[in-house]
């Protein structure tokens, strides 16, 4: 129990005595932390990216003129019977055409052109959402049913919408694997600047570590401090992140709120999981730094 | 004669009546055993030692030696000869390229890393450099030793001030190295050799920087220590202090040892 409190105590005298070097290791610790947790705020917001625009896909399906709205919500009826369905709404030709001039209420020659052919031009329109994306190639198929396909006049195409998710996929995979990348390059530079303190740190301690050996001191004892040294480090720099991360999430949360028309998550995202998201971030940190100082004190301090 | 100059030393005086008693107190009531102790009719024993430092340099060569307990052994040698090799393989700073070496028992030709301060515990250690940290205090440099082996501060509290009296520096405490003379330096790094009560005490020319009177000063030192039954091991090239000694003298020559007298001179 002595010796744990000295060691903890040395290693204390450790961070003191090579303050500055200490702050730039913290530092580099500090940005290592930053960009996983921007990685993961990136990582909610590509999914919600993701989720918003699949949740406004939509195709609409035209009925040719004369097809009554019967029919068309028979046809509704039998899509919201697909378990891939998540809504269908049927809008009557008059509700079509009442839309269509609310539409182009600024456009006098349309209106008038409209006035021109006399009867209400429009059939009925299904506009049907799917549970996923990918489910719309089989509900689309379902109405090539010809039970439903003559009474069709025109389908939205669907591969525009295909391309545009496809498109977000992309941008947000890549937007990932940037900020993975990022977050591996920084660690890996965590890694050497930790090997170069631990180095450092020896060298200015060798005076110490000679009478240590000296005198017996037990090799745990001795290497102890400069691995307690480097958990404090990486302490110190998770509370940091911590108080830096969750108050910008909590400002920033609102703003991409009403970006997304509708709660984003994110804040929710590190209030849910904020020991266990912290305590992995400093579990990490702690090992990864750990090795890299057992890697140092293996080549430079001879116990 | 001889004997005289050196009963005459002034920190002698101040000490003296006080010395045996301390020491006695140390020995008996001091610091808790390691848990290797040493226990052999050969204090040490060397057979067949040879050091050869890569890529082939001789440090020694096919080296026996037996010191008993409570024994007093000057190793001689000019430099580069093998001296240092010698006292460094006593406590496993080097470790041997071929033979056997034995301490109170304990083989340690192959010590593992983790039981070398088992056997540090039990050998005190000397050099002519002092290692005495400079930002601490003399009380503290010693404390030091105590804290890094584990011992309770109530029990530091105690021997520091116990070895510091033995040594004569009972009043300079708070004084930090570089205020002391070299052989006051010097007695302190014999003080904090001294507080886990080791069986052996291994100097490596520890009056290498001093001039005659600290030379005298640390050589009594050292003898006293020797009287209350520990075994020391002196390596110097200090003809004077050899000569003066009157005990047994191991002369080492290219890495090899050329005599071994009981009560030997310097020869070289």
């Amino acid at each position: 129990m002595i010796s744990i409190l000295r060691v903890i105590k040395f290693a204390f005298q450790n961070f003191w005595r090579n303050f500055w070097l200490s702050i730039i290791t913290i530092s580099m610790l500090i940005l290592t932390l930053l960009t996983v947790n921007i990685l993961l705020v990136l990582n909610v917001l590509s999914d919600q990216t993701t989720k918003f625009v699949e949740n406004r896909v939509e195709v609409s399906v035209y009925f040719n003129k004369g097809v009554t709205d019967i029919q068309a919500a028979n046809a509704a009826d039998s899509l919201r019977d697909l378990n891939q369905v998540r809504d269908v709404e049927v809008i009557t030709a008059d509700e079509a055409i009442e839309r269509f001039r609310d539409r182009h209420a600024n456009q006098a020659d349309v209106l008038k052109s409209l006035e021109e052919v006399g009867e209400n031009p429009f059939g009925p329109t299904l506009v049907v959402r799917a549970k996923s994306v990918a489910d719309f190639d089989l509900i689309l198929q379902a109405l090539d049913n010809p039970q439903f396909s003559k009474d069709i006049r025109e389908r939205e195409n669907f591969t525009d919408y295909k391309t545009l998710i496809d498109r977000v996929r992309t941008i947000t995979s890549r937007v990932r694997l940037f900020g993975f990348s990022l977050a591996a390059i920084f660690l890996f530079i965590t890694l050497l600047i930790v090997f170069n303190t631990v180095r450092m740190s020896i060298f200015i301690h060798r005076e110490e570590i000679g009478v240590m050996k000296l005198v017996g001191a037990s090799n745990w004892f001795i290497r102890a401090p400069f691995l307690l040294e480097i958990v404090l480090y990486g302490l110190i720099a998770t509370v940091f992140v911590a108080a830096v991360t969750l108050p910008s999430v909590a400002v920033l949360d609102p703003y991409f709120s009403v970006y997304f028309d509708g709660p984003v998550g994110i804040l929710s995202f590190f209030q849910a999981d904020v020991w266990r998201i912290f305590a992995l971030e400093f579990g990490i940190l702690s090992l990864v730094s750990m090795t890299s100082t057992s890697l140092a004190m293996r080549q430079y301090l001879k116990v | 004669m001889a004997r005289r100059k050196l009963a005459a030393c002034s920190w002698q005086r101040v000490a003296g009546k006080y010395f045996k008693k301390v020491f006695l107190y140390v020995i008996r009531k001091g610091l808790p055993a390691a848990r290797c102790q040493l226990h052999a009719s050969h204090m040490i024993k060397l057979t067949n030692v040879s050091k050869i430092y890569p890529p082939n340099i001789l440090g020694v060569r096919n080296v026996n030696l037996h010191i008993r307990p409570g024994e007093f052994v000057s190793i001689v040698g000019q430099s580069g000869m093998g001296k240092s090799t010698l006292a460094k393989l006593l406590f496993a700073e080097e470790r041997p390229s071929s033979g056997k070496i034995e301490i109170g028992g304990w083989d340690i030709s192959r010590i593992k890393d983790r039981d070398i301060p088992l056997l540090r515990r039990q050998i005190g250690v000397v050099f002519q450099d002092f290692k005495l940290l400079p930002r601490k205090t003399i009380a503290e440099n010693i404390a030091f030793a105590l804290q890094v082996s584990g011992e309770r501060m109530k029990r530091i509290k105690e021997v520091v001030p116990q070895v510091l009296t033995i040594v004569n520096l009972g009043d300079k405490a708070k004084r930090y190295p570089f205020q002391l003379s070299g052989g006051e330096q010097q007695r302190v790094s014999i003080a904090r050799s001294l507080i886990h009560r080791p069986k052996i005490l291994v100097a490596d020319e520890p009056t290498g920087n001093l001039d005659t009177k600290n030379t005298r000063e640390i050589m009594e030192l050292l003898k006293r220590i020797n009287e209350f039954g520990t075994t020391v091991v002196l390596v110097t090239h200090n003809r004077e202090v050899v000569n003066a000694l009157k005990k047994r003298v191991v002369t080492v020559e290219n890495g090899e040892i050329a005599s071994d007298v009981e009560e030997g001179r310097y020869r070289l």
